[in-house]
């Protein structure tokens, strides 16, 4: 009887055609939106979670400065350059295109006032790199006299707390350029040896493509970003002022899997904004977040310099600064972090410790409420086909209204005529889901292409589990049904005899 | 056999209180013609309604064969309608969306038979009002007496014993009416229990029992062996 009920109501939607596709239409964007917005949301979760994954969840940042403290773009961002003599003149990033207050913002933080958050403008861009084209020696940098940030003795570190495997330091710090083609500001990165021995994967493998890596501590050596290399012109065993410092290029690093359009992208686009406040969700760890969430994923643009030699060389300068642990496996978390408080107590340094583990579940609740906030306005949309489908079902019910009395005169009972409306209406509902089912996923596939680089996940897939095919396969059925059950009931208690003299 | 004891049909027409039937007792025989004659008004129809379980008695008993068709519960009055009787409509009331072979095939899918079955009796059904070449064509391509025939051969799809036709040459020219008269009268030579209302003469004519109503009431009951019937 059912494969009866399901032929009859197909052939009441095809003789009914622009109508039945109307309201299947309604349903049909109702699910797209549901799908799109819910598979692209889990791709987003999923790639997120993904990066954390790859970190480790036995990580721990140690935030140096104190909680609350905003990591302000990757920390190898940077931070501008002049033109070559003879060219422009006019300021340029690294990629030759004009310089803009907003990319700025987004790539760099201004010498000097990386601990209180403040942004570069370009009336000091320009006036920096007057004074550094002029005087290589005395920098605004150099001249700026800021909060030192105090280093974490990670030897101290690993003795004193029990279940730490490995530690090393990370800091951040804009510091005045000359190269033979360029000058101006970038961002040197200062890892400590045992950071790169243990967290290579955090500077993205720092990977030499042509010389090598740091070979002492006691000498002036940098190893240069790929594309920073490019812009200053300049090769392994060349010379290179630094702060006014000679150094010399010992290596310089394969370009990073993160290209220039992704983090261009993403440092010009407002969603870029959206995504790193949410990378940045809680005030507590938003600086290891974005460090651990975005910041490594360009190499190219930075400048490394061995933290053992930083420290000698910039004491007075304040920077930002990053200590990364790594505890053994099986230990507590709670009881390592309260330790790991104890002793930058001990060491004198105000610093905060956060675990992957909390970072990326606070991501993962964020990333959450806003898959629902999201779903909850597309079930809107589907509510509101839903609302078109009754419609279609009661004036279907009016219009057939004699053709249930013929049904009922030849034989059909009340709950055969119920069903058989119920059978239309939800088959309406399920090709609209159907359909949207697939034009959701094609959406989804597109939308992950754009949304991937400006929210500076990379490219990522949308999710499409088996609980959301089939939880919208059957939501809009039981929608189309649902909508159909008044029309229908009304349908079903019609008096035969009313319903055959109805015109 | 169908019987009707002082038998009340009243219902409302918007605030207008219609004493359709009023009092009506009367006896139709098994395979006979039975024609009910009358003005309009005079509660023809209802009468069939009644009889054919399409609606219930306010008052009196409708017998059919010795059940009470006025006790049936709705599902009762249903698995009647669906199984004992066939009903044949002035309007032919086809359902316009399907071909005349899915129309006949309706009343036997409603009972769960197999498709395979319901299509074959179906057929069978089409080609005793030779139609068979007709079966693919939708409603709105059919003539008023194709139309008929289709509405007949779907009436006789369950095998009924009691055929019910509301005016079924109303809406058909002479030739085509004498047709489909012929067609009853064939069926009630099969044993079929034929109940028709009419005006038309020619169907009273060849009647075997002809009941006139007037105002709800019988006015008069004949048989064609001249005795009076029982009013």
């Amino acid at each position: 009887m059912t494969l009866h009920l399901v032929k009859l109501a197909i052939s009441n939607i095809r003789s009914r055609r622009t109508r039945s596709w109307l309201t299947i239409l309604g349903v049909l964007i109702g699910v797209t939106a549901v799908v799109s917005l819910l598979s692209i949301g889990t791709g987003v979760e999923q790639a997120v979670l993904q990066q954390f994954k790859d970190i480790g969840y036995d990580i721990i940042v140690i935030t140096s400065g104190g909680a609350g403290r905003a990591f302000a773009g990757g920390p190898m961002g940077a931070a501008g350059f002049d033109g070559p003599p003879g060219m422009t003149g006019a300021p340029t990033s690294p990629t030759g295109s004009s310089f803009a207050p907003g990319e700025m913002g987004e790539a760099a933080t201004a010498p000097g006032t990386a601990t209180t958050g403040r942004t570069f403008s370009p009336g000091q861009i320009g006036a920096s790199s007057n004074t550094t084209s002029s005087s290589s020696s005395s920098t605004p940098a150099a001249q700026t006299s800021t909060q030192a940030v105090p280093v974490v003795d990670t030897d101290a570190l690993l003795k004193a707390v029990a279940g730490l495997v490995e530690a090393g330091n990370l800091g951040t710090r804009v510091v005045s350029v000359d190269g033979p083609l360029a000058s101006g500001f970038l961002r040197v990165t200062t890892p400590s040896l045992s950071f790169l021995s243990a967290f290579p994967s955090i500077l993205g493998g720092f990977k030499i493509a042509s010389g090598t890596t740091f070979t002492n501590t006691t000498e002036n050596e940098v190893v240069i970003g790929a594309r920073s290399a490019g812009s200053l012109g300049i090769g392994v065993g060349d010379g290179i002022t630094i702060d006014g410092k000679g150094f010399t290029v010992v290596g310089i690093l394969a370009p990073s899997k993160a290209t220039s359009a992704e983090s261009s992208a993403a440092s010009r686009s407002t969603r870029a904004g959206a995504a790193r406040a949410v990378a940045s969700t809680a005030n507590g760890i938003s600086g290891g977040a974005s460090l651990l969430a975005r910041g490594m994923t360009n190499t190219d643009d930075s400048l490394f310099v061995l933290q053992e030699r930083a420290v000698s060389l910039w004491s007075s300068q304040a920077a930002n600064s990053f200590t990364i642990v790594r505890m053994a496996t099986g230990v507590k978390v709670a009881e390592v972090m309260t330790n790991i408080s104890a002793e930058l107590a001990a060491q004198g340094v105000k610093a905060t410790p956060v675990s992957v583990q909390q970072i990326a579940a606070s991501i993962q609740g964020t990333l959450g409420m806003i898959e629902t906030v999201l779903a909850s306005i597309a079930a809107v949309a589907l509510i509101v086909g839903g609302v078109g489908l009754m419609n279609t079902m009661y004036t279907s019910v009016l219009e057939r209204t004699r053709e249930i009395g013929i049904l009922k005169a030849v034989g059909a009972r009340d709950g055969q005529v119920l069903a058989l409306f119920l059978v239309d209406s939800g088959l309406m509902g399920l090709i609209g889901g159907v359909l949207g089912l697939l034009l959701g996923g094609v959406l989804s596939f597109f939308g992950t292409r754009l949304l991937g680089p400006a929210l500076g996940v990379g490219s990522f897939q949308p999710v499409f589990g088996a609980t959301l095919i089939v939880g919208v396969l059957v939501a809009s059925f039981v929608i189309g049904a649902l909508s159909g059950t008044w029309p229908a009931w009304r349908a079903s208690r019609l008096n035969p005899v009313e319903a055959l003299a109805a015109e | 056999m169908i019987t009707f004891h002082d038998v009340y049909k009243t219902y409302l027409m918007g605030e207008t209180r219609v004493e359709a039937l009023q009092g009506v007792t009367v006896e139709l025989p098994e395979r006979r013609l039975a024609v009910i004659m009358g003005p309009s008004g005079s509660g023809k129809s209802t009468l069939l309604h009644l009889a054919g379980c399409l609606d219930t008695p306010t008052r009196g008993r409708v017998n059919y064969n010795g059940t009470d068709l006025g006790a049936l519960s709705s599902r009762g009055r249903a698995d009647f309608r669906a199984k004992s009787v066939g009903f044949v409509f002035q309007k032919f009331n086809l359902i316009p969306n399907l071909t005349a072979l899915r129309n006949v095939e309706i009343p036997l899918l409603l009972q769960n038979k197999p498709a395979s079955e319901a299509r074959k009796r179906a057929l069978d059904a089409l080609n005793a009002v030779e139609l068979s070449d007709r079966m693919h064509h939708r409603p709105s391509k059919l003539s008023g007496g194709e139309q008929q025939r289709v509405a007949i051969a779907r009436s006789l799809i369950n095998d009924p014993k009691l055929i019910l036709a509301d005016e079924p040459t109303g809406n058909l020219d002479t030739q085509t009416g004498q047709r489909i008269l012929l067609l009853l009268k064939s069926l009630v030579e099969k044993g079929k229990t034929v109940v028709v209302v009419t005006h038309n003469p020619e169907i009273a004519a060849s009647a075997d029992t002809l009941v006139l109503l007037r105002d709800g009431k019988v006015e008069s009951f004949s048989t064609s062996h001249g005795k009076e019937g029982r009013v």
